[in-house]
């Protein structure tokens, strides 16, 4: 492929979420979206710019603002056998639907013995960086990784987001599905994409290979860790980056096989500190590889405290390129 | 409003409609020449604060978004402006002059005031450290509990069941306070809107619900948002009065205000005021552009055809309060925002939020370390 052949098939973020909803939606006649001006508007951040056009209003509900009814009339159509695509404009506002996911969507399989299984995914823009404030800005999966029934995935790339997206659309199970608002048009993340692209629930990447220090991430810190790797290879240590990807299910298996390498890890979540999912990822660490361990394992979280608005604020409880520098040189030298 | 026969209703709790209401028993009939005066000055301060801001993000000085209340600040001026001090507001994302124009008339300039004062305002929306939460949240979400305002979070209609507790807690003291809640028509999907209503009319709280219905939720038009013909009609399910007001006219906003308010103060409890209006731009001023893709221009030509300024100036030259030459004096009224001057605005107005913007820009961050602060109570300020 030539130069400019290659620039013009690098895709972002964005575009690789709007193909696996087109194709999905395109390969699935009983499919239905529903959110808050997903269908005129084309969504908050454009995601779903095209679909109403293409697939008309009964497919593509602009719903009122109404979470918990969207969240409810998701469960009732995927009941139904249909696969449902349900929009948060933004994922903080996934708390006004809490009880429809948490204690009926997220059970439903369990209490129906296996009868009704419920393929839902219930997406939205997450994190922050951006100067949200307490209400733009969360990552809030924690909760949702708390309730046993529900899958959660998080992509830090326009490939995974494309890749898992079409998996998660095609689940059987409810996905809550963290996209990184801050990467939708980040351009210099853009990258070609391979048709039909499918990424596996479930399977963590290595998006830096290393000897030294693991870091297990996902999301926007993904690139924090990587740059943070950078810096530290002038200084002699070689780090492995991994993204999870999907938190549930956890890929434990590729986080426990690089800890045998490297025995020692660092853990970042961009969410608050106290029962983040870093303290997940440790806890299963112990448990599996405590005997591979030359450290204490460590996690870069954001403080436990809401996001504030302003930058200096912001910047100050979010992780960060020198927090997380600071945690792997402490695990490196122990 | 006309009650169904089958309706369980006491004789006071019937609407005032514009045809019935005697002009003897319309609060606007006890308006001084002054009050007047003061209402259109609040106006003007309102559009030239809404116009400044926009300027301001244009050239890129502000962050975050800015919800335009264009054409709609008969609504705020109309249900402000006959409060007491003691009453309490919770206002919304495009709201941002309800902080100042609480109790604005016991003064612009006093700093005891029950409201916030404009150079406060000002300093939130630039994200200072003088702002009422030190910028810790953005531009609308700020309260003070002394002055009377909820601090509300993004959380559409989630100040409702809030007032509720603000009015019971009113009800145990025997106080005769009201609180005003702002939501626009989308808002009244959320579930969270109809439980605080629910308990508020069963407790025949003093709970107002301002409904502004601008026509449009962000892209959704109010059809899709809301099956009754009237956003009012909402009402119906709780028994308790759903008026309308033109939201164009301040002071048909503040004859139902102050009807409401009155009847609330008598312990009857709740009422809900549609005041009908139309959203001037984007939803905000990140959807400015894309907003001409799903409304078309003659419907938003029509929507502002009826600007508030104009509506009222209107009638003080029919009440003979203004000249015909007094109220051509300033003419910011019909303009988009960015085609206006300061020559549109009265000089006290352009003075008022030129002093509150110096405050803004010459007031300090906040220091990165008081992001850490006042999670628990424990740490005091
Ligand atoms: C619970 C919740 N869901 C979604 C949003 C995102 N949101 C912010 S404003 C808005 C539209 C509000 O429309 P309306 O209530 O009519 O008020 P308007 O902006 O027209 O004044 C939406 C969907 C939110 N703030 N809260
Ligand atoms: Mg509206």
């Amino acid at each position: 492929m030539s130069v400019v052949a290659e620039q013009a098939a690098k895709k972002n973020y964005l575009a690789g979420l709007r193909e696996a909803l087109l194709e999905e939606m395109e390969a699935r006649p009983d499919m239905v979206c529903i959110g808050e001006d997903i269908g005129l508007l084309g969504g908050a951040f454009g995601v779903t710019e095209g679909l109403m056009e293409r697939y008309g209003p009964q497919r593509v509900i602009d719903a009122p603002i109404s979470e918990a009814a969207i969240v409810g009339v998701a469960i009732g159509l995927a009941m139904q056998g249909r696969p449902v695509m349900a929009e948060m404009q933004f994922i903080d506002f996934i708390s006004c639907g809490f009880d429809q996911i948490v204690n009926n969507a997220a059970t439903m399989y369990y209490r129906t013995a296996g009868k009704v299984n419920l393929p839902i995914v219930i997406r939205g823009p997450s994190g922050g960086y951006g100067g949200g404030g307490p209400y733009h800005s969360q990552q809030n999966e924690a909760w949702f990784a708390h309730s046993p029934g529900l899958k959660v995935v998080c992509p830090s790339t326009p490939a995974d987001a494309k890749g898992l997206l079409t998996a998660s659309l095609r689940d059987p199970n409810p996905v809550i599905f963290y996209e990184v608002k801050e990467l939708y048009r980040k351009r210099d993340i853009e990258e070609p994409i391979p048709d039909n692209h499918f990424v596996p629930l479930g399977s963590a990447s290595i998006r830096r290979p290393g000897n030294d220090v693991t870091v297990v991430t996902y999301g926007n810190p993904a690139y924090l860790c990587l740059q943070a790797s950078d810096e530290l290879s002038s200084e002699g240590i070689d780090v492995e980056v991994i993204d999870l990807r999907t938190l549930v299910p956890m890929d434990d298996e590729t986080v426990i096989q690089s800890i045998r390498k490297t025995n020692r890890v660092v853990v970042v979540n961009e969410a608050s500190r106290t029962c983040g999912f870093a303290a997940e990822v440790i806890a299963r660490i112990n448990e599996m590889a405590f005997e591979y361990l030359d450290a204490p394992p460590l996690r870069v979280t954001r403080a436990d405290t809401p996001v504030p608005w302003v930058k200096p604020l912001e910047t100050a409880v979010l992780p960060s390129v020198e927090s997380i520098c600071d945690a792997i040189r402490r695990v490196a030298r122990f | 409003m006309a009650k169904d026969s089958t309706t369980v209703t006491e004789p006071d709790s019937q609407a005032p409609s514009t045809e019935t209401q005697s002009a003897a028993n319309r609060a606007r009939d006890l308006l001084t020449p002054e009050d007047h005066l003061e209402i259109l000055r609040q106006l003007y301060l309102t559009r030239y604060f809404d116009v400044r801001l926009i300027k301001e993000k244009r050239r890129g000085r502000l962050r975050g978004t800015l919800y335009s209340s264009h054409n709609q600040e008969a609504i705020l001026v109309g249900t402000i402006f006959g409060l007491r001090p003691t009453d309490w507001l919770s206002p919304i994302h495009r709201d941002m002059p309800a902080f100042f124009l609480k109790d604005l008339k016991s003064g612009w300039d006093d700093p005891n005031r029950m409201g916030m004062s404009i150079q406060e305002v000002c300093a939130q929306v630039w994200g200072k450290a003088t702002a009422p939460g030190r910028a810790r949240d953005n531009w609308s979400h700020i309260g003070d509990a002394e002055k009377g305002i909820i601090c509300s979070t993004s959380m559409l209609a989630g100040t409702i069941p809030v007032a509720a507790g603000i009015a019971y807690d009113f009800k145990l003291r025997g106080f005769d306070g009201v609180v005003l809640t702002y939501n626009g028509e989308g808002a009244t999907a959320q579930g969270i809107f109809h439980e605080a209503i629910n308990f508020a009319a069963i407790h025949k709280l003093g709970v107002i619900t301002i409904i502004e219905n601008n026509q449009w939720a962000y892209g959704t038009p109010v059809e899709l948002e809301c099956p009754t013909k009237d956003v009012a009609d909402r009402a119906k399910g709780y028994d308790i009065p759903g008026l309308i007001a033109d939201g164009q006219d301040v002071l048909d906003v503040y004859d139902k205000t102050m009807w409401a308010v009155e009847r609330a103060r008598r312990g009857k409890g709740p009422s809900l005021i549609e005041c009908k209006t139309f959203r001037a731009y984007g939803h905000g001023d990140h959807d400015d552009d894309r907003a001409a893709k799903y409304r078309n221009s003659d419907d938003v030509d029509k929507g502002r055809s009826r600007d508030p300024i104009a509506v009222y100036k209107a009638e003080l030259v029919r009440l003979g309060i203004l000249s015909q030459a007094e109220a051509d004096a300033y003419k910011p009224e019909g303009k988009h925002a960015i085609e206006t001057t300061d020559e549109d605005f009265p000089p006290a107005v352009v003075a008022a939020l030129k002093e509150a913007v110096e405050f803004a820009v010459n007031s300090p961050m906040p220091e990165p370390d008081e992001a850490f602060r006042w999670v628990f109570a424990e740490d005091q300020p």
